[in-house]
């Protein structure tokens, strides 16, 4: 069975058929994705779908990673958090190594194409180094919050970002005034992949009792890597808020390593210590390629966390939301667009705030389950990867006609 | 035909009135249309209190209850063209303003960020031909679809019709359905109304009309 085919059982013929009429006008095109990992983290597995079914659709996609020192990682970490807004210190030299990966990739990746898709700032500063002629249009995909970035990083950035035909960011709040248009795209899951596709219950229980959670008592659990802007510490404190009320609670905090991310490890020490020696709390380090795990603790989840207090998109409450699962998310970033309260979770502020939160939705068993309800149709209208894939389409076809606010196509 | 609703950021927020008041004048045409029209393709969820993003951010980001009420009730599709519509905004807003001792603002994170929009219709390929067919696929086409074909068809003939009643006229069906479809106040229903609004007019026709024009549509 083809790819699309599979889809078209989720998302229905005609949605499937829209796409295929789009990507007709786009058919022979050569596009270029280009990120820095080719595991963890949500631009991988974004692209991990993306690029096959471009394929499939008649398009000459490909996808290029960036090939760095580990030191590399570290700058392109700071570049991360500082324009996520955070205070980072970063030195000449800094920039120069991301400066010089930039100019070494350049020579080395097949970039000969219409449309490049640099993700994130790691490879931004490609088209500086790529000969004139050699590739159509540029286009920034960020997908992070650069609404109040660091100023340094911003400066360095900007001058590469002058090079491209457009940016897209995840959400309005997340742009700065660019020279380019500004295209709005929030990102998507694919329901086949082995983090959301359905899965047996025999492979579910067997996943908990590896993990030791125990299937019959209610499941917290928050999947995203161990970062300060996820709060780990934040959701501990809401169970322990919690607890007294409910003492058969459990929590799960999960996280995935990536490869251009290493500042975890120091993150865990301290949500390890927090933890200390309590039963009900497991703290887990899953290899980047547990994503049946994740998919069957997500499955098992009473109520799924993401207590972001910075967040690009928040993928992880969108796999929750598309298993049936009420969220209780922070009030930041994507998560704001995808958890509505009342409708599919709650949004909350503080640790206080969750707390309470969860013992709403243990209390009201029927409200829990109608959110989850809500939650995967509203996960299935906007936010699967068909819906993500018209939307690239659409856009590409606007930059051939950048005057028209109706394109008839 | 279906299409897809494209956003674009303009880098701009506003977190006041005097701001939204501010880029009422200087805003483009495409922010203007985006925040007064095809924010109705941004409807999540079952119900909304106001058709318009500018409405609906005074009610609930600056608590501005009396100006979120007149400015719902602005129809820009009763507006001769985007200068109007963008007149009759001003006009508003300055008077809420000329009343008040100090602008509202809202929180950090409620501002109103200023977007436009571009709209990619497509053909889908499909036709119809009968009155049935057409509430069969009324039924079944996207919230895009619906929106494209009712919305944006009273933009493209400057408010005088929509797709369906066109079709129905050129067609020479009955003119009470012409009529009732012409009538639906679909400014004021959000796309999921708006369907079983159409569905409802279809269904009373076909119901009621006589075999023979029912199939010759």
């Amino acid at each position: 069975m083809r790819l699309l085919d599979r889809y078209e059982e989720i998302v229905g013929h005609q949605e499937v058929e829209r796409l295929r009429r789009l990507a007709e006008r786009l058919a022979g095109k050569r596009i270029v994705h280009v990120n820095s990992t080719r595991s963890g983290g949500g631009v991988a597995e974004i692209l991990g779908w993306m690029v096959p079914l471009m394929q499939e659709l008649g398009i000459d996609a490909h996808w290029e990673v960036i090939a760095a020192p580990a030191d590399f990682y570290r700058v392109t970490k700071s570049f991360h958090n500082g324009l996520q807004g955070l205070r980072v210190s970063l030195r000449k030299s800094d920039f120069d190594l991301h400066y010089e990966v930039n100019r070494e990739n350049a020579a080395r990746l097949n970039l000969q194409a219409d449309i490049v898709f640099i993700h994130d700032p790691q490879p931004a500063y490609l088209p500086l180094f790529t000969p004139p002629g050699q590739v159509g249009r540029w286009v920034w995909r960020c997908h992070i919050d650069a609404s109040r970035p660091h100023r340094a990083i911003w400066k360095y950035l900007e001058t590469a970002i002058a090079r491209y035909s457009a940016a897209i960011f995840s959400m309005a709040a997340f742009a700065r005034p660019l020279a380019c248009p500004m295209f709005l795209i929030p990102p998507s899951i694919d329901p086949l992949s082995d983090k959301n596709c359905a899965i047996p219950e025999a492979e579910r229980l067997e996943t908990l009792a590896r993990l030791g959670i125990d299937p019959d008592r209610p499941l917290l659990l928050q999947v995203s890597r161990f970062d300060r802007f996820k709060d780990p510490l934040g959701v501990i404190e809401a169970y322990r808020l919690l607890k007294p009320y409910y003492p058969a609670v459990q929590l799960a905090l999960v996280g995935g390593s990536a490869d251009d991310d290493p500042e975890g490890a120091e993150v865990l020490r301290d949500v390890l210590e927090q933890a200390g020696g309590d039963a009900d709390l497991k703290v887990l380090m899953l290899p980047p390629d547990s994503h049946r795990a994740i998919n069957a603790l997500q499955r098992s989840a009473t109520v799924v966390l993401q207590k972001s207090l910075k967040e690009g998109f928040g993928l992880t409450v969108t796999e929750a939301l598309w298993k049936g699962k009420p969220v209780i998310g922070g009030a930041c970033g994507g998560i704001t667009l995808q958890v509505h309260d009342y409708h599919t979770g709650f949004l909350v502020y503080s640790p206080a705030g969750a707390a309470y939160r969860i013992r709403y939705l243990l209390r009201y068993v029927d409200k829990r389950q109608r959110m989850g309800q809500i939650g995967r149709e509203f996960v299935r209208e906007h936010f699967l990867l068909t819906r993500n894939l018209r939307d690239y389409f659409s856009m590409l076809l606007c930059l051939d006609h950048p005057e028209s606010r109706t394109l008839v196509v | 035909m279906d299409c897809s609703l494209i956003r674009c950021a303009t880098g701009r927020a506003c977190y006041n009135l005097r701001e939204l008041l501010e880029a009422l004048h200087t805003a483009s045409d495409a922010v203007l249309e985006h925040h007064m029209m095809r924010c109705a393709l941004e409807d999540h969820f079952e119900l909304y209190e106001f058709p318009n993003d500018l409405a609906g951010w005074c009610w609930t980001s600056l608590g501005d209850n009396v100006l979120a009420e007149q400015l719902g009730v602005v129809d820009p599709y009763q507006q001769p063209s985007t200068a109007a519509l963008r007149a009759a905004l001003l006009n508003v807003v300055e008077d809420r303003l000329w009343d008040l001792e100090h602008p509202t603002w809202c929180r950090p994170g409620l501002e109103l960020h200023l977007i436009e929009s571009r709209l990619v219709a497509y053909d889908t390929g499909e036709r119809i031909v009968t009155a049935a067919a057409m509430l069969e696929a009324i039924e079944r086409m996207s919230r895009r679809s619906l929106f494209f074909h009712v919305h944006e068809a009273r933009r493209r003939t400057a408010g005088r019709t929509d797709d369906f009643s066109l079709w129905l006229e050129n067609a020479g069906m009955q003119a009470s359905l012409v009529t009732a479809v012409r009538e639906i106040d679909f400014y004021f229903l959000n796309l999921n109304q708006l369907r079983e609004a159409l569905s409802e007019a279809f269904r009373q026709y076909i119901e009621g009309a006589p075999a023979v024009a029912r199939s010759t549509a």
